[in-house]
């Protein structure tokens, strides 16, 4: 028996016209439910970095429920996780470590944390990348497997040029993850994302300083039960085939594509991070294979779980090519409502952006076509999130109004979730 | 291995070669149709070796890679094209005594496995007949069904040939089937589930059927009246059949059941609570005994239909029979793999072919709009 034992089930349509090539499957993917065995990689390392710039302080309430988050946070870490708390201005210390090196939770550890963290004051600049940076430097001194950080900004990156943001999210890939969060509505969803992207963490909006503490104890508490790190997600693809796309598609849009790297002649590995227990995600592949005879049957992907050298669970995407048309012409429900999804999400960023260019009439269009998609797919979150950007006419149609004030808070939120998606009912 | 079949070496490397084998268990070379369908009479004495099962996922070469190596699940690690299976469909046709099996047309490969031998008795021939079906919710079920099906033989026919008790023989072939299952362990990678199949059996003498199973693979009983007729010998352990007893549901709304297919009965490591069940009876006339799996009932699960579908009448013979209620399973669908079994009852030698050469297997129309 595998010791990790990771649930794979595909969902595609197999049949293809004569002459069709293109393969489109959804994969659902379910890590197993209890734990790997003991010294798998149950060793954790956590850091939380505090935003401490200037703008910080104004309001007041920031800093102060950011520290207060913090302590949170850190109440959530379990005995024996290494940690640290890292503050950022145009540079960064460590607040809470052992000379640059984490440090092992535990209660004194905690509170010693806490102590310092309350003694935080805002003041100067953002250079995000070089946060992300001091936090690489103390995360690869640690042996542990999982290592994960939450990082807090309100700001833009102002005191550092997008190159070397981009260099520094480079480097820190495959040493840690990171959450990210924007607290008010000075910071830049397109930059928050790109850290979370490339370092397979989350991003999300915290309207109100208030709102912090809980959001810090919650990505904590998730963080503490990923219990698999590093899981590559391994797609074969045959001779003369074309991986098209691979994208995690819940329950997060990511688009994994560019993130590949060859594990063999005809394989490639895209990573996933860390998995908690009974943890589910869906993947959708798209494979352009050479064309065979009516007849024949081809094997378009072999997906595998790849845990450390240990394949820990596969599927098979199949291409049968029939001269049926009822079959080849069959959509498949779960491909269908994942690329409305994937519409979705793009309608909205492309209508938002639409409309901060002053283009009315593509922001309308888009946002209505987003209206209409989050309608069909019961997408309700999306659905509320337009109607506080867009005045709702007709759902089914996506007859909408782009409303003349939109508050910026909802704009961001919109834009920060559109790649949250539903699951098929 | 069928001794008459001896007779027939394999063009390749001069193995004896199984009559209606598409491929050479040796060496796994493609046998031209004339050799595959000879012999249909060999329904003389049977020398059971040890059975030899080709190992699960044995495949050829590629055709279109030279070279190339095939995955343990039969796909050309080059190309990607599925690499033909001597599994996928087989035929085995000696004459009153026949099998089919096929994938069907929505599983990846076949996980049923059947086997039938002509036996030489002091009271004259008798037919064992065995099929199994690989549970595929567990793993390795396609290792799984030939390991029962092979052991099981292994058990019955030299049993049927020394004239011993069919029910005593019965139970000890159940018993070896299942600690062949068993004793397969689960593939790294593979599904959680151990190793388990579906069982059924039958030893056909000149004065009684014997009928053995465990799980849903089902035998029937077809009359060569002049009506068509057909009773059902076994009943299943599922779900849905004990739902049914206990009144629970109607055999209708057990048909739409999701629950259909959830066998409550198998071979294998992970004990069922089911114990096999046998049944024997002496037919007052001419018939035939069915075996098949539940590829087949999913789309005849009454009796009735499967006598109405089955013709029994000369000229048909049982190859025949079991080809047309294979296809007929594959037009309505072939959602799982299919097998059938026919064997004639009494069991005498066989009438010369009505025809020389039965269809190859490769006519047998695969596409659901047939």
């Amino acid at each position: 028996m595998t010791e990790l034992g990771f649930a794979v089930a595909v969902y595609q349509n197999e049949y293809l016209p004569e002459g069709g090539q293109e393969v489109n499957a959804i994969v659902t993917v379910t890590s197993p439910a209890e734990g790997p065995p003991a010294g798998h990689s149950d060793s954790a390392a956590e850091s939380i970095i505090i935003d401490c710039s200037g703008s910080m302080g104004a309001p007041r309430s920031k800093i102060e429920q950011a520290k207060l988050a913090t302590c949170a946070a850190i109440d959530v870490i379990r005995d024996g996780v290494e940690f640290a708390v890292i503050a950022g201005t145009d540079t960064a210390w460590p607040v809470y470590s052992a000379g640059g090196s984490l440090v092992r939770a535990d209660q004194l550890t905690r509170q010693q944390a806490k102590q310092a963290v309350a003694a935080l004051q805002p003041h100067g600049g953002t250079a995000i990348g070089r946060w992300l940076q001091l936090a690489r430097g103390m995360f690869e001194q640690s042996p542990a497997a999982i290592r994960h950080a939450i990082l807090l900004t309100d700001g833009k990156n102002e005191h550092q040029s997008p190159a070397d943001l981009d260099a520094a999210i480079a480097a820190c890939d495959g040493v840690f993850s990171c959450d990210c969060r924007g607290v008010g509505t000075d910071w830049q969803v397109a930059e928050l994302r790109r850290i979370a992207t490339g370092l397979l963490g989350s991003v999300d909006i915290v309207p109100e300083p208030e709102g912090l503490s809980a959001d810090f104890a919650a990505m904590m508490e998730k963080a503490m039960g990923k219990q698999v790190a590093d899981v590559m997600f391994r797609v074969w693809t045959p001779q003369q085939a074309q991986l098209m796309f691979v994208k995690q598609v819940s329950p997060t849009l990511e688009d994994l594509t560019g993130r590949r790297s060859q594990s063999g002649p005809q394989s490639g590995d895209y990573p996933t991070g860390a998995w908690s227990g009974g943890e589910s995600r869906d993947y959708h592949l798209c494979v352009r294979v050479g064309s065979a005879e009516v007849g024949q049957e081809m094997l378009a992907a072999r997906v595998s779980l790849v845990v450390g050298s240990e394949v820990a669970g596969q599927g098979l995407v199949r291409a049968v090519w029939t001269s049926d048309l009822a079959l080849s012409t069959r959509i498949n429900k779960e491909v269908a409502h994942y690329t409305d999804q994937g519409e979705l999400a793009q309608s909205i960023q492309d209508g938002l952006e639409a409309r901060r260019n002053g283009d009315e009439d593509t922001a309308t269009a888009k946002l209505g076509r987003a209206v209409q998609l989050a309608h069909q797919s019961g997408n309700d979150q999306a659905a509320s999130l337009l109607a506080k950007v867009v005045d709702v006419l007709d759902p089914a149609t996506g007859t909408v109004k782009v409303k003349k004030t939109v508050a910026a808070v909802d704009e961001m939120t919109l834009d920060t979730r559109s790649t949250i998606t539903v699951r098929k009912k | 291995m069928i001794s008459a079949a001896a007779a027939v070496p394999c063009p390749a490397c001069g193995e004896p070669v199984i009559p209606g084998d598409n491929f050479c268990e040796a060496c796994r070379a493609p046998l031209p149709a004339a050799t595959a369908t000879a012999a249909p009479a060999a329904a003389a004495a049977t020398e059971p070796a040890a059975p030899v099962p080709p190992p699960a996922g044995a495949v050829q070469a590629c055709p279109h890679c030279p070279g190339a190596a095939i995955s343990p699940d039969g796909y050309c690690e080059s190309c990607g094209r599925r690499v033909p299976s001597a599994r996928d469909h087989a035929e085995t046709d000696l004459g009153r005594l026949a099998g089919v099996t096929d994938r069907g047309l929505r599983h990846y490969r076949n996980e049923d496995a059947m086997a039938v031998a002509a036996v030489d008795t002091a009271a004259g021939p008798a037919w064992v007949a065995v099929v199994c079906d690989g549970v595929s919710s567990s793993d390795r079920a396609d290792e799984a069904s030939q390991a029962a099906t092979d052991a099981a033989m292994a058990v019955l026919v030299p049993a049927a040939r020394a004239g011993e008790d069919a029910a005593e023989a019965s139970a000890r072939a159940v018993q070896a089937a299942q600690a062949a299952v068993a004793g397969l362990s689960i593939a790294p990678g593979g599904s959680s589930d151990a190793p388990s199949a579906t069982f059924v059996s039958a030893v056909v003498t000149s004065d009684k059927v014997t009928v053995c199973w465990l799980g849903d693979s089902r035998a029937y009983w077809l009359d060569s009246g002049p009506e068509p007729a057909a009773r059902q010998l076994t009943a299943d352990d599922s779900v849905v059949a004990e739902l049914i007893s206990a009144g629970v549901l109607s055999a209708a709304e057990a048909a739409a059941s999701p629950q259909a297919h959830v066998v409550t009965g198998w071979l294998g490591a992970e004990i069922s609570n089911a114990p096999p069940h046998q049944m024997s009876f002496a037919p007052a006339g001419p018939g035939a005994v069915l075996l098949c799996s539940d590829g087949l009932w999913n789309y005849l699960s009454d009796a009735s239909e499967i006598a109405r579908r089955a013709a029994t009448q000369p000229p048909a013979t049982p190859i025949d029979t079991a080809r047309s209620l294979v296809n007929f399973a594959l037009g309505a669908g072939g959602e799982d793999n299919i097998t059938v079994v026919v064997a004639s009852f009494p069991p005498a030698e066989a009438q010369p072919a009505a025809k020389p050469a039965p269809t190859p297997a490769e006519s047998i129309v695969r596409s659901p709009d047939d």
